[in-house]
């Protein structure tokens, strides 16, 4: 049985459309990433999935209930933990205080020591959370979702408003929780976020599911072209090259190939046997950003819509 | 799934919830005592008053009453601390906790809403008694006033007061749109109806501004106070009870209806 399954969600508040025939599910000890821009309708089904909004439409389970269902909202919440897109920790408690009257409403919390350790507020244990950075409020938070032991953890951006450091703390949390066996839903707009974590992504564009599938062959990403660069040798011209090649942006030349073991044959070998050098040699298959460009894109125009990255 | 995941209904689970509510109180008492200077301005409002008050004219009579303003004063201000605590202070604090998102987070908890809810209003009721006490201790103790003569109906007022006031003050926070309103906007309701409901000067019954405060509830709670606290022959409070009841009832509507837990940032 998987952690999470959605089959046809839709979600409206009268005419406007928050979510339309969502399916997707999440299998246990997954991180399971949902990617897409602001308002194409992320937090809305997250929010369903915990059993905070209710659905229009569509099948949901999750951890086999359905979280609509309000006699087992109580037994759901116990083995779900959730980290909110905005943070939200009272002010005048002790990091240590917060944690504590939160694992009091679990049958079988992580003991509070450990998760300030893991959130990394040791030094600031009995610090009033209004005297804590913003990062250090948002690692507070995050340790508010997992003071619980969740089996499902459900993470609504979490790591915006963070620094690159932060960021890469709250990467290894979530590495660390899914070691353990923590099934993960996140949502973000991050795609290095989702390469370095997710299983497998989902792309949301326009209230729908555009794409899904790992982030290495999600939209065709593992059979598409890639992009060889290299700085052209001294005294060597383009149309000398055994290939077709064009100059690059940053002062290297490219090629751009679905059929990158062929040319890397014929490049390498033309320069071994004239002894040049291939300084700054790159291949690099489309990246996952692309790939997402290229999906919202085509769905925005179908849908005579302008694309996000013309916004 | 095995019987260990197997899933149990209900969100009451007895006898066994009530530690849980009892701890969420604890909780509650300590954000609110952790903010000392918030907790100072609540609590000793009404007590720097009263002493300032009786300080000046305890011994003045109330035209009306036959009782002198010491009396009038005490138990007007108590009803003040009930007023202040469930309604003004508690509609400014659940419209933050709407804004800044913490409703929503403890409604994702496994915490009942009805037991958060009930820990939210208990803290409130305990800060409103302890004014109470307090004014009663001050007035009995520096300024020889006596009271309450009418124990069990100065006790009813208490309660339907302040349940009927945390009932008004959800409502009303319901009202607000954004975190930056809250003040203003509940304050200055409440701070004009408890200054022309006779909280620092006592208005006669009959009058063109009784009438008008007559129709809201805070004119009623501070004289159902009044004469149960001084046990004044021939004054009944039934009507201001069913006055400050109604309102109660009236806000419990409205909060059904428009009540969320996610912020509103109107």
């Amino acid at each position: 049985m998987p952690a999470v399954s959605v089959e046809h969600l839709s979600k409206s508040y009268g005419d406007t459309v928050a979510v339309r025939d969502v399916t997707f599910d999440v299998q246990k000890g997954e991180v399971f990433a949902l990617l897409g821009p602001n308002g194409a309708g992320k937090t809305t089904t997250v929010e369903i999935l915990e059993g905070f909004r209710e659905r229009s439409g569509g099948r949901v389970q999750t951890l086999g209930v359905d979280p609509a269902d309000h006699s087992t909202q109580r037994w759901l919440r116990t083995r779900i933990g959730v980290i909110l897109q905005e943070l939200a920790v009272e002010p005048y408690y002790s990091v240590r205080q917060v944690l504590a009257r939160n694992a009091g409403y679990y049958p079988n919390p992580r003991p509070v020591d450990e998760v300030i350790e893991l959130i990394g507020l040791s030094e600031k244990a009995d610090d009033r959370v209004k005297r804590l950075s913003g990062g250090q409020q948002r690692r507070l938070d995050v340790g508010l979702g997992i003071i619980g032991n969740p089996e499902l953890l459900f993470l609504d951006e979490p790591t915006t408003g963070l620094d690159p450091s932060g960021r890469r703390e709250t990467w290894e949390l979530i590495r660390l929780l899914a070691s353990e066996g923590t099934t993960v839903l996140l949502t973000t707009h991050y795609m290095d976020e989702v390469e370095a974590l997710a299983d497998r992504v989902a792309v949301l564009f326009g209230q729908e599911i555009v794409a899904s599938g790992t982030p290495s062959s999600i939209g065709g990403r593992d059979f598409g072209a890639v992009t060889i660069r290299f700085r052209l040798p001294d005294g060597v011209t383009l149309a000398s090259l055994p290939v077709l090649a064009k100059p690059s942006d940053d002062g290297r030349v490219e090629i751009h190939t679905e059929d990158e073991v062929r040319v890397l044959h014929d490049l390498t070998g033309w320069a071994l046997e004239g002894g040049h050098a291939l300084r700054g040699l790159s291949v690099l298959r489309v990246s996952l950003e692309d790939i997402y460009l290229g999906l919202t894109q085509a769905r925005a125009e179908r849908r005579g819509e302008e694309p996000e990255s013309r916004r | 799934m095995s019987a260990a995941e197997t899933p149990v209904k209900g969100s009451f689970r007895g006898a066994s919830d009530l530690p849980l509510v009892a701890r969420q109180v604890r909780f509650e008492q300590l954000s609110f005592w952790l903010n000392p200077i918030g907790a100072l301005l609540t609590i000793g409002f009404s007590v720097v008053f009263v002493v300032i008050f009786l300080s000046t004219s305890r011994n003045s009579t109330v035209s009306y009453l036959p009782i002198n303003l010491g009396q009038y004063y005490v138990p007007a201000f108590a009803a003040y601390g009930v007023m202040a605590a469930c309604f003004n202070v508690l509609a400014i604090s659940m419209v933050n906790r709407r804004e800044m998102g913490l409703l929503k987070r403890l409604r994702l908890s496994p915490l009942p809403t009805w037991m958060l809810l009930a820990a939210i209003f208990i803290n409130w009721m305990i800060i409103a008694l302890i004014q109470v006490v307090l004014l009663l201790l001050v007035g009995h103790f520096g300024y020889s006033v006596h009271g309450p003569h009418d124990v069990g109906m100065f006790l009813l007022v208490l309660v339907v007061g302040m349940l009927s006031f945390t009932a008004i003050g959800v409502g009303m926070s319901t009202l607000v749109p954004n975190a930056d309103a809250a003040g203003p906007m509940v304050s200055l309701v409440f701070f004009i109806l408890v200054a022309l409901s006779g909280l620092y000067f006592p208005v006669k019954a009959g009058s063109g501004l009784a009438t008008f405060t007559g129709l809201f509830p805070i004119r009623h709670m501070i004289l159902a106070m009044v004469y149960t606290f001084n046990g004044i022959p021939g004054e009944s409070v039934w009507n201001d009870l069913l006055v400050i009841a109604v309102w109660g009832a009236v806000a419990v509507f409205v909060s059904l209806r428009r009540w969320t837990w996610s912020p509103k940032r109107g």
